[in-house]
C-alpha cells in the first residue's frame, strides 16, 4: 500500500512539473523594444547591435533585441510556416532577407510587410537594391549589405606570370580565360576554384549584363536568354580549358583560395573578412572590376547575395522603426564608415563612399583603394527583377552544369532548364 | 583450411572498412573540436592546440547553460511522458480483443507515412490558437504519442507471458496495478531500449522546435548549433566544439542503459 501512495505521489510531482512546462509563456517583445532577426553575429548581428545602439543614445525609450541565433534558412523556414499559418505571435519587428528571395515573400505574402517607399527617401540607395524590394510600385526594404562583386586575385601569382593589375582591368571573361591559361602555364596553379553546386558565377555573368531568369511579367526568360547563354559557355571554357579547382561544399570553397590553390575568385564583398583572415597573405592580394561577359549589354560590374532589413506589417513599434531606419540606416553617413572599418560591410547608402574610411587604402591589398573601387561598381550595377522562382531555376541550372561542362551542347541545356524549371514552378 | 582463414580475412576486412566509416565522423569531430577552423578547413585530422580558444569562444557566444538546460527539460520531459502513454498504447493494443483493433493499429502505421513537414502549418496554427507557441510544452506535446514506440511496444507486449496476467487478475489486482507492478518490471528492457531512441530523438529534433521556439533564451542546442554554421565565415571549431557537447548527454545515456538496450533490442523478457 506504501508502493502505491508512493506511486501516486511521483505521478503527481511530473504533471506539476508538466503544467509548468506551460507557462514558459511567450516572452512578447514589450513596448518600444524593437526585435530583429539576423543571420551573422559577427557580420549583420553586430552591424544592427551597432545601429540600435546609436538610435537609442539618442531616444532612449526605444531599445533593441537583435536576435542572431538561427541560421538563414531557419529563419526562412520559420517566417514561411508562420505566414502560411496567418500566426503572427512571436515574429520579429524587423526581419533580415537575401535580395534575391524578397520577391518571394512580398508576392506570396501580399500585406505581410509594409511598404516604406512613402516614409523613406529610396533615392539614397543604391539602385539595384531598392528595385529587388520594389512591388506593384512600392518599395518594401532598407536595403544592406551590397553583394558589389570584384575579382579578387593574388597578384603574386598574376606577377610571376607578367600579368600587372592594370591587365585585369576592364576585361572579359574571355580574356580572363587566356589570362589564367598563362598563369597556370607559369606557376602551375590553377585560375579559380568552382562548385558545381553553386550558380553564383553564371549568375553574376547574367545580371552583369542587366538580366535574369524571368521576363517582366514574370515568365521564364531561359532559351532566349543571350546572357544565360553566353554565361554558360564561359563557364564551360573554364573547365575545357582546365583551369578549374574542383570543389564541393563552402568549406572547401573558400579552404582553395585561403589555402593558394588558385589565381582568382570572382565573388561578392562581402567574401572580404574571409580573405583577410589569413594575415600572412598580406600584400598579395589585389581586387580587379568583375569581368564582364563579351556582348552587348554587359558591364564590369555586378552583384552575388547581399540582403535588407524588411519591417514587419504585424509590428508594435512601426513608428520607432521608421524612424530609426530614416535616421541612421538613411542618413548617418559616419555609421557607415564604422561598420565598414570594424566589419567590413559595404552598405548600400550611395553618400557613404565620400567619408574617411571608403578613401582609404588597404596594405592587405597592396595599398588600393578598395573601398572606394567597390562603391564606384556598386552605382553601376544592373538592376535586375530577381523574381520569384530564381532557387527553383537555380537547380534546374545545377542539373545541367555537368553536362555542360564536358562540351555539351548550350541551346539543349537551356532547353532542359527551361523544361525542368516550368516544371518546378507549377 | 587456408580457405577459412581467407574468408575470415574478407570478413574482418569488410567489417573494418564499415567501423572506420563509422567511427571516422565522430573522430574528426573530437579532433576538429581542438583545430583552429583554417587547420580544420585544410583537413587536418590530428589533434591541435585551440582547444581552450574553441572553448572560450563557444562559452562567450553561447549561453550554455541555459541551452543546455532546455534542451534537457524538454527531452527528459518528452520522454517520460512517450514512454508512459505509447507503453499504456502498446499495452493496450495487444491485451485487449476488439473487432476494429487491427483496423485502427493499421490505420496508424498509415500515419507513419505522412511527413512531419506536411502537418507543420496546421499543427502550428493548432498551438497558436492555444497560446502555446514559443513554450516546451508546445515541442513536447507532439511527439509524446509516437506511433513507432506504440508499433515497439505492441511487438514486444507480444512475448510478455499471459499467464502472469491472469495469475494476477486471480489475485484480485486491477488492470492499472498489473500494468505498474507487473508488466512495467518485467518490460524493463524494452522501456531501456525505448528511452534510448525516444530521447536521442528529442534531443536531436530539429524541425519542429526550430519553428516553434522563438525566442533566444528558450533554443534548444541543435537550433543554436545549426544558427552558428550560418555565418558567412563559419568557426568550424568552435561549431565542432558545440557538436562534442552536444553529443555527450546522447552517448551518456547509451553506455548507461547499454546492456538493456541489447537485450531489449532483442525481445527479451525475463
Amino acid at each position: 500500500m506504501t508502493r502505491l501512495s508512493m506511486g501516486w505521489k511521483r505521478a503527481t510531482a511530473v504533471a506539476l512539473a508538466s503544467v509548468s512546462l506551460f507557462s514558459v509563456a511567450a516572452a512578447s517583445a514589450s513596448a518600444g523594444e524593437i526585435s530583429v532577426w539576423v543571420w551573422d553575429k559577427a557580420f549583420n548581428g553586430d552591424t544592427m547591435r551597432e545601429a540600435g545602439a546609436i538610435y537609442t543614445a539618442a531616444h532612449p525609450e526605444t531599445t533593441f533585441n537583435v536576435d542572431d541565433t538561427a541560421s538563414q534558412d531557419d529563419i526562412r523556414a520559420k517566417l514561411q510556416t508562420q505566414l502560411l499559418a496567418g500566426s503572427t505571435e512571436g515574429l520579429p519587428d524587423i526581419v533580415l532577407i537575401q535580395d534575391d528571395i524578397a520577391q518571394k515573400y512580398l508576392q506570396s505574402f501580399p500585406g505581410a510587410f509594409e511598404p516604406l517607399s512613402d516614409s523613406i527617401d529610396m533615392s539614397v540607395f543604391a539602385p539595384y537594391k531598392v528595385a529587388a524590394a520594389t512591388h506593384d510600385g512600392k518599395s518594401y526594404s532598407v536595403p544592406f549589405d551590397s553583394g558589389v562583386t570584384g575579382l579578387f586575385y593574388r597578384s603574386d601569382y598574376l606577377e610571376e606570370a607578367g600579368f600587372k593589375a592594370a591587365d585585369l582591368e576592364n576585361i572579359t571573361w574571355d580574356r580572363l580565360v587566356e589570362i589564367g591559361t598563362e598563369v597556370k602555364a607559369k606557376t602551375g596553379k590553377q585560375l579559380l576554384d568552382l562548385d558545381l553546386n553553386d550558380t553564383g558565377v553564371i549568375r553574376m555573368m547574367m545580371q552583369s549584363a542587366g538580366d535574369w531568369y524571368f521576363n517582366a511579367d514574370g515568365s521564364l526568360h531561359i532559351t532566349d536568354n543571350a546572357a544565360l547563354k553566353k554565361a554558360l559557355e564561359t563557364y564551360a571554357k573554364f573547365y575545357q580549358a582546365d583551369l578549374v579547382k574542383p570543389v564541393s561544399g563552402w568549406a572547401e570553397y573558400t579552404g582553395a583560395f585561403t589555402g593558394g590553390e588558385v589565381a582568382v575568385v570572382p565573388v561578392g564583398v562581402w567574401i572580404t573578412a574571409t580573405i583577410k583572415a589569413n594575415a600572412d597573405q598580406s600584400g598579395k592580394w589585389g581586387v580587379a572590376p568583375i569581368p564582364r561577359l563579351d556582348m552587348e549589354g554587359s558591364v564590369n560590374a555586378s552583384n552575388q547575395g547581399g540582403s535588407s532589413w524588411f519591417l514587419l506589417s504585424s509590428s508594435d513599434n512601426k513608428e520607432e522603426a521608421i524612424d530609426f531606419f530614416k535616421t541612421v540606416w538613411a542618413g548617418d553617413k559616419d555609421f557607415y564608415q564604422d561598420i565598414l572599418i570594424k566589419r567590413g560591410a559595404v552598405g548600400s547608402l550611395l553618400s557613404a563612399r565620400e567619408g574617411d574610411a571608403y578613401k582609404a587604402s588597404d596594405e592587405f591589398f597592396g595599398g588600393a583603394p578598395v573601398w572606394q573601387n567597390f562603391s564606384t561598381w556598386l552605382g553601376q550595377i544592373p538592376s535586375v527583377d530577381y523574381g520569384t522562382f530564381t532557387a527553383e531555376v537555380d537547380s534546374a541550372v545545377q542539373a545541367q552544369l555537368p553536362t555542360i561542362i564536358q562540351g555539351g551542347d548550350i541551346d539543349a541545356a537551356l532547353q532542359a532548364i527551361n523544361d525542368q524549371a516550368t516544371q518546378q514552378m507549377q | 583450411m587456408t580457405l577459412a582463414l581467407v574468408r575470415r580475412g574478407i570478413v574482418y576486412l569488410l567489417l573494418s572498412i564499415a567501423a572506420f566509416v563509422s567511427i571516422f565522423p565522430f573522430y574528426w569531430m573530437v579532433v576538429g573540436a581542438s583545430n583552429t577552423s583554417a587547420d580544420i578547413i585544410r583537413g587536418k585530422t590530428s589533434l591541435g592546440s585551440a582547444l581552450l580558444t574553441n572553448a572560450t569562444a563557444f562559452f562567450t557566444q553561447v549561453d550554455a547553460v541555459r541551452i543546455f538546460w532546455n534542451s534537457g527539460v524538454i527531452a527528459v520531459v518528452a520522454t517520460v511522458l512517450t514512454l508512459a502513454i505509447s507503453s499504456l498504447a502498446g499495452y493496450g493494443f495487444e491485451m485487449f480483443r476488439s473487432r476494429v483493433r487491427e483496423r485502427i493499429f493499421g490505420f496508424l502505421l498509415l500515419l507513419l507515412s505522412v511527413p512531419f513537414a506536411a502537418m507543420m502549418v496546421p499543427l502550428f496554427v493548432m498551438f497558436s490558437q492555444a497560446k502555446l507557441v514559443n513554450t516546451f510544452a508546445a515541442v513536447i506535446l507532439p511527439t509524446v504519442a509516437s506511433i513507432f514506440i506504440i508499433f515497439y511496444f505492441r511487438q514486444t507486449t507480444k512475448a510478455f507471458p499471459t499467464e502472469l496476467r491472469d495469475a494476477a487478475k486471480i489475485d484480485g489486482l486491477k488492470e492499472w496495478q498489473i500494468f505498474l507492478f507487473v508488466y512495467l518490471p518485467v518490460m524493463r528492457s524494452t522501456y531501456a531500449a525505448a528511452t534510448i531512441i525516444v530521447f536521442m530523438a528529442n534531443w536531436n529534433n530539429y524541425l519542429w522546435p526550430l519553428v516553434v521556439l522563438q525566442t533566444a533564451e528558450n533554443k534548444t542546442i541543435t537550433l543554436i548549433l545549426s544558427g552558428l554554421t550560418a555565418a558567412y565565415t563559419p568557426d568550424y571549431g568552435l561549431i565542432l566544439f558545440g557538436t562534442v557537447l552536444a553529443t555527450l548527454p546522447t552517448i551518456l545515456i547509451f553506455f548507461l542503459l547499454q546492456r538493456r538496450f541489447v537485450e531489449g533490442m532483442l525481445g527479451a523478457v525475463k
